[in-house]
């Protein structure tokens, strides 16, 4: 099984390299590809220097387009199973294997890392935990499964979850509303507890004010989105 | 309605319709996207022609004034025309993403490619 991982980057130059060694330590049989979404800092300089593997997009895209570029990266190269990882150092390299077993062992399609079902590890702040918790609700009226950690970016999906969000991904805010499409496409979805870091570096895509917004067009893709 | 803001409006119609042909021939406005704006022209030109009928028609509805009947139906076909637009517009930002990513992966293939005939 060849694995892929897909770490999204943008203004990541503190976190980014850090982020990558320890991959590599800790995961040796894995490829890795970061996607510079057209970062204005030194990220772009630092990759090429470190002779990382990335590809920069020419313009800005936001998460989503940046995501979704890896897919189709991972499409292209024939990967068995992507995973998508933070650049900022929240998720720990050394639970890959969480996230890849279930799909090895033919269990689910798609397996997303959830700080909440055993609540170990940082665990964000409580009205982040209580909006995850509204949008958690209104998945499971959708797709009639209960996902805890639903704004996790860091998930893994075999061959058929690459090629679905290669043609397909949300974009903006897509952590939640991609769960849909990938329920709704037929996509076996489960779940699994892993241990989150604060962030090492950068900022959150969700700043306070923008947080009412985030709530608003999240709700509303929930509600209407996920279309393939 | 008088005749003098008759032949008026005519007028305006008419350069209206004169704007948009000049723009359409010189490839300034894509056909496809003109056709809701050429739409409202002939709107225009046969309520200018035909009073009456505009009078008519807002009456039957109940509305007192005709002119608020007029407001209320340019106000609809603005309406109209945006949300077109931005179906437009939305059609656009996907191209571009696409193209986007088309770039950038063709940008690391290229690079890979000039790394393994250095070495």
């Amino acid at each position: 099984m060849r694995v892929l991982i897909i770490i999204p980057a943008y203004n990541e130059e503190d976190s980014i390299v850090d982020v990558i060694d320890n991959l590599k330590e800790t995961n040796e049989d894995v490829d890795y590809v970061v996607i510079n979404d057209c970062s204005k800092d030194g990220t772009r300089k630092l990759l090429l220097e470190k002779k990382l593997n990335h590809i920069s997009l020419p313009q800005n895209l936001g998460i989503g387009g940046a995501v979704q570029s890896g897919y189709i990266y991972a499409r292209e190269h024939g990967y068995d199973i992507a995973i998508q990882m933070d650049g900022d150092g929240q998720h720990p390299a050394e639970e890959i294997t969480k996230l890849v077993d279930p799909i090895m062992n033919g269990e689910a399609d798609m397996v997303v890392g959830s700080r909440f079902v055993t609540k170990d590890g940082f665990q964000s702040t409580a009205l982040r935990r209580f909006g995850i918790k509204f949008l958690s609700g209104l998945i499971k009226m959708r797709i009639h499964q209960r996902i805890y950690d639903v704004t996790s970016g860091f998930r893994a999906v075999n061959v058929k979850g690459i090629e679905l969000f290669s043609n397909n991904y949300a974009q903006d805010y897509p952590e939640p509303e991609s769960l849909i499409t990938a329920a709704k496409f037929g996509l076996r979805i489960c779940e699994v507890p892993v241990m989150m870091k604060e962030r090492q570096g950068g900022v959150s895509s969700i700043s306070s004010f923008k947080s009412v917004y985030y709530m608003i067009k999240v709700s509303l893709a929930i509600l209407l989105g996920g279309n393939y | 309605m008088p005749l003098s803001l008759q032949i008026f409006s005519l007028c305006i119609v008419l350069l209206y319709f004169i704007i948009i042909f000049v723009l359409l021939k010189k490839k300034r406005f894509e056909l496809r996207y003109s056709l809701l704006w050429l739409l409202a022209g002939v709107v225009m030109l046969v309520l200018v022609i035909f009073p009456n009928l505009l009078i008519k028609a807002t009456s039957l509805l109940g509305i007192e004034v005709a002119s608020n009947g007029l407001f209320a139906a340019c106000i609809f076909f603005i309406v109209v025309i945006l949300i077109s637009l931005t179906t437009v517009i939305s059609g656009f930002a996907n191209k571009i993403k696409g193209l986007t990513q088309q770039i950038a992966l063709l940008e690391e293939r290229i690079r890979s490619l000039e790394d393994d005939n250095i070495e």
